[in-house]
């Protein structure tokens, strides 16, 4: 049982995470990996993602993070926050509001903005959430709304 | 009808899917390995796993191998907007169906907007487990 209690205005934030070509290159292998689904890793075609040349033929000036690894960072501290819940009965948004380019530091936050329960006695509890650089620059933004049962 | 050709050839009213396919751990626990989401829920026991949202992301590049055997085209997609909602528990094991559809694709800035609306259900009851709305800019141009 999560013993976190919520209250609007409260504003969370995990360490600091560099946006490494690492990090990058993992959610491109993850997706033709997690297609062929045999335990075995797997690789594709070279994208924004991995190639710089690619990404420069692109129009960018190197490599990009795929935004879902924000919007998963997002996630990750909504469960932090709320535990299985926010994996089971909930709604994410996100905006890639500015392109996260090689190393920089990411910094993934959540802001309460309201708690109430609903009839059926649940505990929805809506939040701002935002991934910014260590300027105060939003880099995604997006909203979050979690559902906790009453049992 | 645009399906059957390139992804960047996408168009409003096109039908993707449905696809159906069995959640595996691997999927569960590779996806969130990946992206650092190292709860118990997500890299734990298989009997406690739940699938994140955030994977029906990978459901829409399901979708794009199943209706555009052309690959992706001849320029890189861009994501630009997640945005699902989730309405119960999908666990490990579960039988699945994606289907998805083109709702809209504009042309804002010089840049070639697609909307993609899919849903996620289970395969026995039709129960609707996720609806998902993907917003994917097709040629990326400083705006």
């Amino acid at each position: 049982m999560n013993q976190f209690n919520p209250k609007p205005g409260s504003l969370f934030s995990l360490a600091p995470r560099l946006m490494t070509r690492e990090r990058m290159r993992r959610y491109v292998d993850a997706q033709p990996t997690i297609a062929v689904d045999d335990g075995r890793i797997h690789t594709q075609e070279p994208t924004i993602h991995d190639d710089d040349e690619y990404a420069r033929s692109q129009g960018f000036p190197g490599i990009i993070a795929d935004g879902m690894i924000s919007t998963n960072w997002i996630l990750g501290l909504l469960v932090d926050l709320f535990g299985s819940a926010a994996a089971m009965n909930s709604r994410l948004s996100t905006k890639y509001v500015k392109p996260i380019y090689e190393d920089i530091s990411v910094i993934t936050c959540a802001k309460i903005l309201t708690v109430h329960q609903n009839p059926e006695g649940e505990k929805i509890i809506t939040l701002d959430v935002w991934c910014e650089d260590n300027s105060g620059i939003k880099l995604t933004v997006g909203s979050a709304t979690i559902c906790i049962d009453a049992t | 009808m645009t399906t059957g050709g390139m992804v960047t050839e996408l168009d409003k009213g096109d039908i993707l899917g449905p696809v159906e396919y069995t959640l595996s751990p691997f999927v569960v626990r590779e996806y969130c390995h990946a992206v650092e989401l190292g709860h118990d829920c997500f890299q734990g026991n298989i009997g406690d796993l739940v699938m994140p949202s955030t994977l029906i992301h990978l459901d829409k590049l399901r979708l794009y191998t199943h209706a555009c055997p052309g690959g992706t085209g001849p320029t890189a997609r861009i994501h630009f907007e997640f945005d699902a909602e989730l309405f119960a528990p999908i666990r490990v094991g579960d039988n699945l169906v994606v289907k998805g559809e083109i709702t809209d694709r504009y042309l804002k800035k010089g840049r070639d907007y697609v909307v993609l609306v899919m849903e996620l259900r289970k395969a026995e009851t039709s129960g609707l487990l996720i609806r998902y709305t993907d917003h994917v800019i097709l040629a990326y141009s400083e705006a």
